[in-house]
């Protein structure tokens, strides 16, 4: 039998990615997911290495820009590239759920 | 009469002498795109804006190599007022209000953006299968992948349509599409050119380039794209400099690493003994070329599982169906949207991706797995320099095999990883990575050659390139030349 992720455990992780999933992609994402976990798991056999991190690689010291004012994107198109606006606004459905009371 | 199938030395004289005009070239490529339509090279095409951009050209004096000349570009790199999709059908309808630096560039060269090139979903697969607008075609047998993620811009090149196209490489995406379809790619250097417009997978990995049909062109379009940018932070502030400087220089006395990782077992015989008759010739005219041990190689794929993936679930966060893009229908609260939105928006191997990467991001996870990959990603770079201390350049093949069926099973979600391993340590160590084709396997499809030289030395990598392009002297139209 093909080594899976709990139900609960899947449920979890998409609950994180805020993915919501068919029941169809469950089943197949506890196989998945159970085959890359496991991959990324062999990293703790790795030995030898230094404390030392690479956390991305350009050699130029950071060189923060001046702090003045620049050029800025139009709010209008801002606005206007949101699927749901109205005026200066962008609209979304309710933010404070029912259960939660009022 | 063609002229895209010429060099561009030949072409420029003719737009400055008046013979032909940029309108003539635009309309030569879309013609060319047209009868290659079997080839689903694009996304979107910029036909109007291509054509009227052409005959305001007209007007101006041909003051650049790259004036007039038409280039498409990935679909991850926006583009001002058109349509910018990712390969997504969350950005199915996103069109940008500005144009990534890299796309300013191009347009500061008076180069025509003949459209957006087919690519992996978020230019997460190594097959360009995983794209919304179904898979490009490879020109070589239409039965086969282009590779990916950037299998359009490698589609499109390698057919000639075009002379140039812009892809992107996060692991290995434009050196393994341009390896599957016989061109010329090149991932430079880590912060050589400005990220600012190319919409995020892993930020720490990913970088744009050139993909031609020749070394030469590839150096060209480098030289225009370079360059220090204040809206990148990472972008790197270098002298100016000529990528054609050394074309054409002879290589005795190169001093050349073959790391014996990138001639293991799970390379195809085929592809190692185009790449070991490569390594002889080289060897005949000079060159020193040694095989050699470089630790840490056999675990660049699972660092890339790990930076990769955890980058990426942050990276696409942004998409939460809001701001921009697909939001999905009938929703009953904020939660909802981000739930429905992103699990309906994005396929298969995205979402796999991005909660694998939540996953290794979330809470201690990080410690264990994140930071270990970076700490072992510094060892990594240290074994690199270490090389590049005793040697000019690296080289071995760019993929472990030839560019497969179509058809071929989408099941394993090591697959793509497994397509990439020997492209992927460039990424880690910010290393300059370019495929230049060396032949093809027993039924005509390219196999590639991978160089990868130290950081910001993509000149002397051009110098090698265009050695074995000029020596080998293979015919790279598919088809035949026309």
């Amino acid at each position: 039998m093909e080594e899976k992720l709990t139900r609960e455990e899947l449920l979890h992780v998409a609950n994180l990615a805020r993915i919501k999933l068919t029941e169809e992609e469950i089943e197949k994402y506890r196989v998945q997911l159970r085959k890359l976990l496991d991959d990324v798991e062999k990293i703790n056999e790795v030995k030898g290495y230094d404390d030392d991190i690479l956390i991305a690689c350009w050699d130029n010291n950071t060189e923060l820009r001046p702090d003045t004012e620049g050029e800025m994107l139009d709010p209008k198109q801002v606005i206007e590239n949101a699927p749901h606006h109205a005026g200066n606004y962008i609209e979304v459905p309710v933010v404070i759920g029912e259960s939660e009371g009022a | 009469m063609k002229y895209l199938n010429k060099g561009i030395d030949e072409i420029h004289e003719l737009l400055k002498s008046k013979k032909i005009k940029p309108i003539d070239l635009v309309e030569e490529a879309f013609e060319n795109i047209e009868n290659n339509k079997e080839l689903n090279a694009y996304i979107t095409l910029n036909k109007e804006e291509a054509i009227k951009t052409a005959k305001e050209l007209e007007d101006k004096e041909v003051d650049n190599i790259l004036f007039g000349l038409p280039i498409a570009v990935k679909d991850n790199i926006c583009t001002n007022g058109l349509r910018t999709t990712c390969g997504s059908h969350i950005l199915e309808n996103f069109v940008p209000i500005y144009d990534a630096t890299i796309v300013e560039k191009i347009k500061e060269k008076n180069m025509i953006i003949i459209g957006k090139t087919n690519m992996d979903e978020f230019a997460m697969g190594s097959s360009s299968r995983t794209s919304y607008f179904g898979a490009p075609k490879n020109p070589w047998n239409t039965n086969k992948i282009t590779g990916g993620s950037s299998g359009g811009s490698a589609a499109t090149v390698s057919a000639r349509d075009v002379l140039f196209a812009i892809g992107s490489d996060t692991g290995g995406s434009i050196r393994q599409p341009a390896s599957y379809t016989g061109i010329v790619g090149m991932k430079p250097t880590y912060g050589r050119i400005s990220r600012y417009g190319l919409i995020a997978f892993a930020s720490s990995l990913d970088q744009m380039g050139p993909m031609t049909k020749n070394v030469y062109e590839n150096a060209v379009l480098l030289n225009a794209i370079v360059g220090k940018d204040p809206r990148d932070l990472t972008s790197a502030n270098r002298e100016e400099e000529d990528f054609t400087r050394f074309i054409g220089k002879e290589i005795k006395g190169m001093k050349i690493a073959v790391p014996n990782f990138l001639m293991g077992d799970v390379v195809s015989e085929e592809v190692k003994n185009k790449i070991k008759e490569t390594i002889e010739l080289l060897k005949k005219n000079g060159a020193v070329v040694d095989f050699i041990d470089v630790k840490y190689l056999d675990q660049a794929m699972i660092l890339y599982q790990i930076i990769a993936m955890g980058e990426a679930s942050s990276n696409l966060a942004r998409f939460d169906g809001i701001r921009y893009g697909f939001q999905a229908e009938n929703v009953k609260n904020i939660e909802d949207v981000y739930l429905e939105t992103r699990g309906q928006g994005f396929g298969e191997e995205v979402k796999r991706r991005i909660m694998v990467g939540s996953y290794l991001l979330s809470g201690e996870n990080a410690k264990i797995y994140y930071n270990k990959a970076l700490s072992i990603r510094d060892d990594m770079r240290k074994e690199f320099n270490k090389v590049f201390e005793n040697y000019d350049l690296i080289i071995g093949p760019t993929s472990v095999s030839t560019a497969y069926d179509l058809t071929d099973p989408m099941d394993d979600p090591r697959k793509s990883f497994m397509d990439d391993v020997l492209v992927i340590p460039a990424n880690m160590a910010g290393l300059p990575g370019m495929n230049i084709p060396v032949g093809f396997d027993k039924d005509h499809m390219p196999i590639g050659m991978q160089i990868i030289g130290n950081s910001f030395e993509e000149a002397k990598m051009y110098q090698l390139g265009s050695f074995i392009e000029k020596e080998l002297n293979l015919d790279l139209t598919p088809g035949g030349e026309k």
